[in-house]
């Protein structure tokens, strides 16, 4: 049924400082997302990234309407099986509602705790709502470039700028080094 | 050992580059403290041409002292600019190099170099104690080496890459390095991202290395080839392979390998930089805080921060709102700042944590700096100085403004002063707001006027490296703090400029890289260069 859940869009993105019983995981991290206890889905593994896995992976995640939270665990395979290495709690409001548009593209981090609940590591993910087409096309997608015939928002031209009546000009050094 | 710093995997990490990280909170390692185009651009559009020009410094030692017992030392160097004080501001440090005594630092640190003005500059050299004891299994010798000829990379486990530039004196220097692949004779090492800075042009040529990794510090030479951008890049479009050479026993003749190299991935990408987005018209909207707990002491009293002084002259906070004013209204693109004061009682006899100064219920906006001034008189007439000192409303509030503007304006960027004597009270909840707020457009400057202890200020600069976290275990996706006690500012160690555009443009940078929002096309088509 549509409405009865949300489609989430979230990019695992990598891990910090992950460790297990105190010493650096060596490799083989890898994400599973639980949006409740039947449903779930997971990245590749990172074999080489070691405590500082690099994912950079989409999953699509649908979750029910009525869900306060997913849960995210961090685990990683060793030779007697899969271990989890952290768990995260993600509330869904971090994603969704409040004063922020339902697309817009949120980048999120949070603390890891073991099976015991002692802080281990970081994960960073980023998550957009996929909104149903109807609406997406009445609203403009977060990091779509403009046309240049595109009337862009009200603001005023950084030339233009009025100090106290008097309109002055600021030139643009268009050939000012780029140090970034 | 010396001063003993952590070193994360083992020396294994790649280095150099123009590495971009914008999930990962800013740590003092930027190795541009000379620089910052926000502040030039503010000195040159009021006519004062700077007079430095930026020096990129390259640092290498050698016979340095062997204080480790088991193996070298493993060196980093620390540059700081020493002040007027004698205080030492750090600009910058190498990563650390494994058992060298004889290093060449890949990692450059920029300096502003002043003219007709003499800056001590102090280079600390540390030995780094090594979290990493791997050892190769075999150390191949350069005997063994000549031996086996075009076999030598049959016999390669841990190899990196290391590229460097060729200099004018014919010497090269080391620009960036790959990461390690352990145990591997057919490696795929990830994405290095150079800037036009470090090669200086597509047809350069640079010396790409293949090492043998070992934890001594002797990496052994695999192989090596000469190549510019531009070949580069035709290797990637032509999908070929570069041969390895080898320096051979005979005095200059080089033996060709087997050993090839690969351009898997080839990307050029324009970087913009801060002016690009404000010259194509993207906004910076001030909004302004002001402290008015009783903490500050009686305005009545001339000792308070908050002192109305009979004959006209500028209290304390008075005096930040104006030097900070006149920076923050160049910036902003129609100079209406929203104004509130917070823990102080109101007209109706209550604390509030987020009241516009200018006694409104509805309107908070002022217009420039002398509405900020007249609005704060106000308050400070009809405002009794009451408590506690609370960040996390006016944090929220000004969240909420940034949040709301995302669905009309992509173009705006916000930024919350906060002027405070640095007292606070709800720390976490401080956090809360902060690691909640960081995953939207805004930044937090706080002022701290006055001399009281500025601790806690530091605590949510996140300078340190910490990435702030709430109390539900949700981190800081960015450091969107900088904290500027303005005592600083009046010793005359910085100008107020610098202090407050420190971190705010790479703040902005961060968040607009990572969600991939670009500056708008101007009327001239940009060159893809």
């Amino acid at each position: 049924m549509e409405s009865m859940s949300r489609t989430v869009e979230i990019t695992v993105i990598s891990g910090e400082d992950l460790r297990n019983n105190r010493k650096p995981i060596k490799k083989n991290a890898f994400v599973v997302i639980r949006t409740d206890s039947q449903n779930s889905c997971k990245t590749d593994m990172d074999t080489e990234g070691g405590s500082y896995p690099a994912w950079k992976q989409k999953l699509v995640v649908d979750i029910p309407m009525h869900a306060q939270f997913i849960t995210l665990e961090v685990q990683c395979k060793t030779s007697m099986g899969d271990k989890t290495v952290g768990t995260a709690r993600i509330p869904v409001s971090d994603f969704v509602g409040g004063y922020i548009p339902d697309n817009y593209l949120h980048f999120l981090s949070y603390r890891l705790r073991d099976y015991s609940g002692e802080r281990n590591g970081i994960v960073n993910i980023s998550a957009r709502v996929k909104v149903p087409e109807y609406a997406s096309c009445s609203r403009t997608e977060v990091g779509v470039p403009f046309g240049v015939g595109v009337p862009l928002g009200v603001g005023v031209p950084l030339g233009g700028r009025n100090f106290g009546g008097i309109v002055t000009g600021i030139p643009v050094l268009s050939n000012y080094p780029r140090n970034y | 050992m010396g001063n003993c710093f952590s070193d994360m995997e083992g020396g294994k990490q790649a280095v150099g580059g123009a590495q971009q990280r914008p999930t990962i909170a800013s740590d003092n390692n930027n190795n541009n403290g000379g620089h910052n185009d926000a502040v030039d651009f503010f000195y040159k559009s009021h006519g004062l041409h700077p007079l430095f020009t930026q020096m990129e410094l390259s640092l290498s030692a050698s016979k340095l002292l062997d204080r480790d017992i088991t193996s070298k030392s493993d060196p980093m160097v620390v540059v700081y600019a020493k002040k007027i004080d004698g205080k030492l501001e750090e600009l910058g440090r190498t990563e650390v190099v494994l058992n060298s005594l004889n290093p060449a630092w890949i990692e450059k640190v920029t300096v502003a170099f002043q003219f007709e003005i003499v800056q001590p500059l102090v280079f600390h050299v540390y030995d780094v104690d090594t979290k990493y004891h791997n050892v190769p299994v075999k150390t191949l010798k350069l005997k063994d080496q000549e031996f086996l000829g075009e076999a030598t990379c049959v016999l390669s486990e841990d190899p990196f890459l290391r590229i460097s530039r060729i200099v004018e004196s014919g010497g090269s220097v080391p620009i960036c390095k790959t990461e390690v692949v352990n145990n591997n004779l057919n490696p795929i090492w990830k994405p290095l991202c150079l800037s036009v800075q470090q090669f200086g042009s597509k047809d350069n040529p640079l010396i790409i290395e293949c090492f043998d990794f070992n934890s001594s510090g002797n990496h052994v030479l695999i192989g090596k080839l000469q190549k510019s951008v531009a070949d580069l890049e035709k290797l990637h479009k032509d999908r070929s392979g570069a041969n390895l050479t080898f320096p051979s026993s005979h005095q200059g003749h080089e033996k060709v390998l087997k050993g090839q190299l690969f351009v898997d991935q080839f990307c050029e990408k324009q970087q913009y930089s801060f002016l690009d987005y404000i010259s194509s018209g993207f906004e910076l909207n001030f909004m302004v805080a002001v402290d008015f707990t009783a903490s500050n002491g009686n305005p009545r009293s001339p000792d308070s921060l908050h002192y109305i002084d009979p004959s006209g002259r500028m209290n304390s906070y008075q005096r930040a709102m104006m030097e900070v004013g006149e920076v923050i209204q160049f910036y902003d693109s129609d100079r209406r700042f929203p104004a509130w004061g917070f823990g102080g009682r109101t007209g109706d006899g209550t604390i509030s944590h987020c009241f516009n100064m200018n006694g409104s219920a509805g309107a908070f906006e002022v217009e420039g700096v002398e509405g900020i001034m007249s609005a704060y008189a106000n308050a400070l007439h009809n405002v009794a100085l009451a408590g506690p000192t609370l960040f996390g409303q006016v944090i929220n509030t000004a969240a909420e403004i940034a949040g709301q503007s995302i669905s009309y304006n992509r173009n705006k960027y916000f930024v919350l002063l906060i002027i405070t004597d640095g007292v606070l009270t709800d720390l976490q909840e401080t956090k809360d707001a902060l690691v909640r707020a960081s995953d939207l457009p805004l930044s937090i400057l706080i002022v701290g006027v006055g001399g009281a202890d500025f601790s806690q200020m530091e605590v949510l600069d996140a300078d340190n490296g910490r990435r702030l976290e709430s109390s539900t275990g949700r981190v800081a996706t960015r450091d969107i703090v900088q904290f500027v006690p303005m005592r600083e500012v009046h010793s005359g160690q910085i100008s107020v400029v610098q202090a407050l555009l420190e971190e705010l443009p790479g703040q902005f940078l961060t968040y607009m890289r990572s969600r991939d929002i670009k500056p708008h096309p101007l009327h001239v088509a940009p060159t893809s260069a």
